[in-house]
């Protein structure tokens, strides 16, 4: 196994069409998630009149400027902007520009009490291409540390996740009534959303067998643990894709979804690039065949 | 090490030591840095909330606790058509240790126009584990008609002015 820096950042790797390609598809994904964050929290948060928690920079000035005048509104605007000349390489400190003002959006959306983490992911991701961007001259230097920089911090988001939960409750955390009690909380949140109670096939599984139930939580408490196997070449698609089913487990069993982060593990999980220099390769050569035999049969 | 590798891993231990720094300093959480405590507390009771539209003239009887949700007064009102997050009504229902008149006009701004022609009731879901159970306990807690906000005469919370 090669050393620590060279499996995250990989700089010697030839670069490609493909993974040139690549980058700018992500980009754009990254690009879509931040505006569509910026947005709505923007429209929500007209909806806001008073701070019942403070987090982040709200713990140090009243977030509340931004409930009036529509300020949400025109910070969403800004944060368009500051993207596009990020994304169009009219301004290197386009993106970071563009994550401070997100930080106070998400400071003023979440002031109601509510810590949410769907977006934290896709926060990453814009801080890694802004620093990228501003630390790397280079074009090729800049995308390798910006997969680099992801991997290591999403490997630890998820190894944090599972030391909280070891030192919030110890390794008892598998335990299927703790699922139960979700169960029941997110059965209640459904119920109040929708007027209606109901349970889908894995739930019923869960709820009927608490072998089952200590099973599913054994799974999450472990893939999580072990996430920072995505830190190696060799091992990140693997964990990855265990990841992203743990992602599809919270959503059956808790009606949890949290499409941005699904969305980026299944970006960084596999060699996109090079599955699109091979698909690129075989388009172009049954291209060539095509063109060889038609001018075959006119000559 | 070649340079690059360098630079590149100075810049993740500087950002390390910012992330630990702020989360570290804010209960954890500074986005979009978090040390990602959800879920962390196995096992522990919980407190959410249900919102039903209220049936005519509030009574005794409507804040009486209730075992199951098809026992509780009123209809439904579920909040997904109307654009409200579920989240924020059951953490103002949560967190909320103060009922002053900033809180009670900032829940009403949530639900804003809805709050013109009808009356809602803001329900407190409390679960705990008992042995090899889940129980449910619904308890009525916030009255919002047109003209005013009552509060279950039977729950100790302060409701001082600012």
């Amino acid at each position: 196994m090669k050393p620590f820096s060279p499996n995250l950042f990989d700089f010697e790797r030839e670069d490609t069409f493909g993974e040139r390609l690549f980058f700018r598809i992500f980009e754009g994904v990254v690009l879509y998630f931040i505006l569509t964050f910026a947005w709505d929290w923007g429209f929500y948060i007209l909806k806001i009149g008073d701070v019942v928690l403070p987090l982040g920079i709200a713990n140090h000035l009243d977030i509340s400027f931004l409930f009036a005048h529509k300020l949400s509104l025109l910070n969403a605007a800004a944060i368009t902007g500051l993207m596009a000349a990020g994304f169009f390489r009219l301004w290197r400190f386009g993106y970071l520009a563009a994550l401070l003002l997100l930080h106070f959006q998400y400071a003023a959306r979440y002031s109601l009490g509510e810590i949410s983490h769907g977006s934290n992911v896709m926060g990453m991701a814009l801080l890694a291409l802004a620093l990228g961007m501003i630390f790397f001259a280079e074009r090729k230097h800049a995308r390798r540390f910006t997969f680099g920089f992801l991997y290591f911090f999403l490997g630890l988001g998820y190894v944090l996740a599972a030391a909280s939960k070891l030192i919030g409750t110890g390794p008892g955390w598998v335990d299927g009534r703790h699922l139960w009690m979700w169960i029941a909380e997110r059965t209640v949140d459904t119920f109040s959303l929708s007027g209606a109670i109901a349970h889908n096939w894995l739930q019923l599984l869960a709820l009927d067998s608490l072998p089952v139930a200590t099973m599913i939580l054994t799974f999450g408490l472990l893939t999580e643990f072990f996430a920072f196997l995505m830190w190696f070449r060799r091992t990140r698609p693997w964990i990855m894709t265990l990841l992203i089913m743990m992602h599809l487990g919270v959503l059956l069993t808790m009606k949890i979804n949290f499409p941005a982060n699904t969305v980026l593990l299944i970006l960084l999980a596999y060699p996109w690039g090079l599955w699109l220099d091979r698909g690129l390769a075989s388009l172009d050569a049954s291209f060539h065949t095509r063109r060889t035999r038609l001018s075959l049969r006119q000559s | 090490m070649p340079p690059l590798y360098q630079k590149s891993l100075r810049i993740l231990a500087g950002v390390f030591v910012v992330y630990a720094l702020l989360v570290a300093t804010h209960l954890g959480e500074f986005w979009p840095f978090s040390i990602y405590p959800m879920f962390s507390r196995g096992g522990h009771p919980w407190v959410r909330s249900v919102v039903r539209e209220a049936p005519g003239e509030p009574s005794d009887a409507l804040w009486q606790p209730r075992r199951s949700p098809d026992a509780l007064p009123g209809r439904p009102y579920p909040l997904a058509p109307a654009d409200i997050n579920q989240n924020d009504i059951a953490n103002f229902v949560s967190k909320s240790d103060s009922w002053d008149a900033g809180r009670v006009n900032a829940l009403r701004k949530v639900f804003g126009e809805i709050l013109h022609d009808r009356s809602l009731l803001i329900v407190r879901a409390e679960g705990r584990l008992d042995a090899q159970t889940v129980t449910v306990a619904y308890t009525p807690f916030i009255l919002l008609t047109p003209d005013t906000t009552l509060f279950n005469p039977s729950f100790p919370f302060p409701t001082r002015e600012r």
